[in-house]
């Protein structure tokens, strides 16, 4: 039997959940026992297989056309889509901005500040991607299992990837499920 | 009684019970958020809803009365799911993201309640509307993002401190939690209770000493009471590392049923003064840090010439100190110094004259629970809403239910925008007052006791005369205690500071003459002063101070203040020993100094306003080389080799308490 393909990216986040995978120590090389690991940012490959993974994980909210086209692109490849922290499930932090709008944020950010020198500017570089509201995974592309946490401890990212390694549904209750 | 089937399961509940109530009775739980047992059924956020058979709908069981026959289902598919949309509905209507939220994480009922129904997610995304944050307040920030609307703090400041200050503001989705007429809680009419926080289940009321600074499973809980007056409350002190986190009413206490008042919740918190960590003496005229042993020797070496002399050494005690303390202070001081000058801090300002008058009559002050069902409340002398905040509380909450309040002070006060007629009698014209409101009530046929008055009409006159008040206002006042059912009468260091018996003894006439003291019935209490007020008036600490030839004074201060007057009148002794936890300007003058624990360091008993005998317990530990207050007081009596005898039990019952004792 083949290992199941596991790929990962991030989007609108702070890279801690990936960082929270990491934590799990020694019990990565179960999960590499029970897994291929495809694309994610901390291996080589670019970006998920054409051919298509069996999971697709996504840390991090979508918050501009970027991190929309990562987010199709991982739904497009996988066949099961895990959102996988506070912000791919609720939108987290980087959604409080949607209380005041993204222009006002950046003004914020790049002028009003104090800490930004007299004279800045917010960047207008024609290739960067445009902003849009803050959304959960599940706004844009539908979600097989929601994993909240911020980030969400190594055990509950141990237990989610074994039990979808070995066929089966995670439950997350209990222990398992915090939204903190 | 009613026959009512839950989850197949069979109950019988009084009538009226609630489907929640007899639930929670039949050991069943169902999730709830508005919902909370010292405030009445609100039904705002329906997560308690279940399955009656022949409804049509889902029913909100905190609101639904259990009726016979019956039958409930709390936890089918359909209910669940309903649930999880109400909990989807609450979570997308304002700010409820978690990582940074203070209650995150054990400490929010709306989190715990998303988990409880295993929601990984929010099927519906927020509406991201901004609400106002409101952080005018010294104790706590209402930030309205935060708030789900289930009004349990506006029901609260209604309905338990009875002060109404807080109010839902515009309608739907835009519905806000606002103090009086929306100004900021900081300038509102707010008196810094706290209650509104403590019922919060969410993020929306924030403890500004508390948060961040761990969650509930990180601190321990010590049950207690609180010493902060003598309305005795009981409390939940929360500790993280040996220091107070935070002060909470506890539910079941049995004065304050979860309430406390701004001194209660947050003086322990606040509290700024300096701590004396070692015993010093004045060395050349400096304060110097000694041993215990030092301290203690040179203590007994000066007394030990002044024991069995009646102007030897004078001592005050504070009445914060336990009944335990008290006790052996005045055996020391009174008993085997026989010094003639051994008193309370207090003096017996808020207790003499009701303890002499109690020594003639017996009992003859009513319980706290009395309030709660007075349908008129007459407070004469006594600021409630300043000096004992809980004791107002128990009437003013059934204010809107009709219940009358008289406000008789001669400065306008705090609890006069609540009175239904408010006197400002001119200074010292009680007296007069009280016999006045006797002679229109037996004048104009109203009383209840035989009490007849033969000068009526110049008494009256006289009255109106002493108090400044208009003949029509006195009547107004005298009618409206006559005519009702079930009146109080309230009294505090208004009355007791004149230390004249004859002041109580006419006021307990009064409360005869309207039916506030009947049989049964004892209508008629004083609010006393601090925490161990009727300990020290029973033990006889409750003379006037006053030096008189005196060669030395002890004043064992614990954790109190020093009044400047107190400063003044003992800094003349030529030697003065103080047990004290801060540093004060009686601490600069002292000779000695004796380091103490403060109240959560240490344990004893405390005897409340109506009689109630409770136990403070040790919450902290004290720092190294600081000892607890009895254990001070006990050490000076070894050193001169007095041995202390007496059960403080005992010899509270000497005196005859102006009030039962349990």
């Amino acid at each position: 039997m083949t290992k199941p393909k596991v790929s990962s990216d991030w989007m609108c986040g702070c890279a801690g959940c990936h960082m929270s995978l990491l934590d799990m120590d020694e019990r990565i090389l179960k999960v590499l026992e029970l897994v291929e690991l495809r694309a994610t940012p901390i291996t080589d490959m670019k970006e998920p297989d054409e051919s298509g993974v069996d999971v697709g994980i996504l840390e991090g909210g979508i918050n501009n056309t970027a991190s929309e086209e990562v987010a199709h692109r991982m739904r497009n490849r996988s066949k099961i889509l895990v959102a996988l922290g506070d912000c791919a499930v609720f939108g987290g932090v980087p959604a409080m901005r949607n209380f005041c709008g993204a222009q006002a944020a950046l003004q914020l950010a790049y002028v009003d500040a104090d800490s930004n020198e007299p004279g800045s500017q917010i960047p207008n570089d024609p290739e960067l991607a445009t902003m849009t509201k803050t959304r959960a995974v599940h706004e844009v592309v539908p979600v097989d299992f929601n994993v909240p946490g911020c980030p969400p401890e190594a055990d509950v990212i141990f237990y989610v990837l074994a039990e979808l390694a070995q066929g089966r549904k995670p439950e997350l209750k209990d222990e398992l499920l915090h939204w903190h | 009684m009613v026959q009512i089937t839950i989850n197949e399961k069979q109950i019988e509940v009084p009538e009226g019970t609630t489907v929640l109530g007899a639930a929670k009775m039949a050991g069943i739980h169902i999730p709830t958020l508005c919902a909370h047992k010292e405030l009445s059924s609100f039904g705002g956020c329906r997560l308690c809803i279940v399955e009656v058979k022949g409804f049509r709908v889902p029913m909100a069981s905190c609101t639904l009365p259990a009726s016979n026959g019956m039958v409930v289902e709390t936890n089918t598919e359909a209910i669940k799911k309903s649930r999880e949309f109400i909990l989807s509905m609450l979570f997308s209507e304002r700010n409820h993201f978690c990582p940074f939220c203070q209650v995150s994480g054990g400490d929010c009922e709306l989190q715990n309640a998303a988990y409880h129904e295993e929601m990984t997610h929010w099927p519906i995304q927020p509406g991201w509307s901004d609400f106002t944050v409101d952080t005018s307040h010294p104790y706590f920030i209402l930030d309205n993002n935060r708030c789900i609307l289930c009004r349990r703090c506006v029901r609260a400041c209604a309905e338990l401190a009875g002060n109404f200050t807080l109010a839902l503001a515009e309608r739907g989705t835009a519905s806000m939690v606002v103090a009086d007429t929306n100004v900021p809680l900081g300038e509102s009419t707010c008196i810094k209770c706290g209650s509104c926080v403590q019922v919060c289940p969410t993020g929306a009321l924030i403890d500004r000493n508390s948060a961040y600074q761990g969650h509930v499973k990180d601190m321990d809980e010590i049950k207690s009471v609180c010493v902060g007056c003598s309305v005795g409350c009981s409390t939940r002190i929360m500790v993280r590392n040996n220091r107070i986190v935070r002060i909470e009413g506890d539910w079941e206490g049995a004065v304050n049923h979860g309430v406390l008042c701004e001194r209660g919740r947050y003086d322990a918190v606040t509290e700024t003064r300096k701590r004396i960590t070692t015993p010093q003496i004045r060395k050349n005229g400096k304060l110097e840090p000694v041993s215990w042993d030092e301290a203690l020797g040179i203590v007994a070496d000066k007394f030990r010439p002044l024991a069995s002399n009646k102007n030897g050494v004078a001592a005050l005690a504070s009445t914060r100190l336990s009944a335990e303390s008290l006790n052996v202070f005045k055996e020391l001081f009174a008993d085997k110094f026989q010094s003639d000058m051994v008193t309370s801090l207090e003096e017996g300002v808020p207790t003499a004259s009701v303890t002499s008058f109690a020594g003639k009559n017996g009992a003859f002050e009513g319980k706290l629970d009395v309030l709660r069902n007075a349908d008129t409340v007459m407070c004469i002398g006594a600021n409630v809403n300043h000096s004992h905040m809980v004791v107002g509380f128990l009437f003013k909450r059934n204010l809107p239910k009709g219940t009358r309040l008289i406000n008789i002070s001669p400065e306008p006060n705090e609890l006069d925008y609540l009175a239904n007629i408010t006197l400002n009698p001119k200074p010292k014209s009680d007296l007069a007052l009280i016999k006045g409101l006797q002679a229109i009530i037996v004048k104009e046929g109203l009383g209840r006791s035989p009490l007849t008055i033969s000068n009526a009409d110049a008494l009256i006159k006289q009255a109106v005369k002493a108090t400044g008040a208009s003949l029509e206002d006195l009547t107004r006042t005298a009618q409206m205690l006559a005519h009702s059912i079930s009146p109080v009468i309230l009294f505090g260091k208004g009355i007791t500071a004149q230390r004249d018996e004859n002041l109580v003894e006419e006021l307990h006439r009064l409360a005869v003459l309207v039916g506030a003291v009947d049989g049964e019935r004892f209508g008629l209490l004083s609010v006393k002063g601090e925490s161990n007020s009727l300990a020290a008036t029973l033990l006889g600490l409750d003379a006037a101070f006053n030096l008189n030839g005196h060669q030395a004074v002890y004043v064992a201060l614990g954790d109190d203040y020093a009044s400047k007057s107190l400063v003044e009148r003992v800094s003349k002794a030529p030697y003065l020993v103080v047990q004290a936890s801060y540093e004060s300007s009686l601490t600069e003058k002292a000779d000695v100094i004796l380091p103490v624990s403060i109240w959560a360091e240490q344990e004893g008993h405390y005897m409340n306003l109506d009689g109630r005998t409770q136990k403070a317990e040790k919450a902290l530990t004290p720092p190294e080389n600081v000892r607890d207050n009895l254990t001070v007081l006990s050490e000076v009596a070894q050193q001169m080799n007095l041995k202390m005898e007496t059960n403080w039990q005992k010899a509270v019952l000497e005196r005859k308490s102006s009030v039962a004792l349990n």
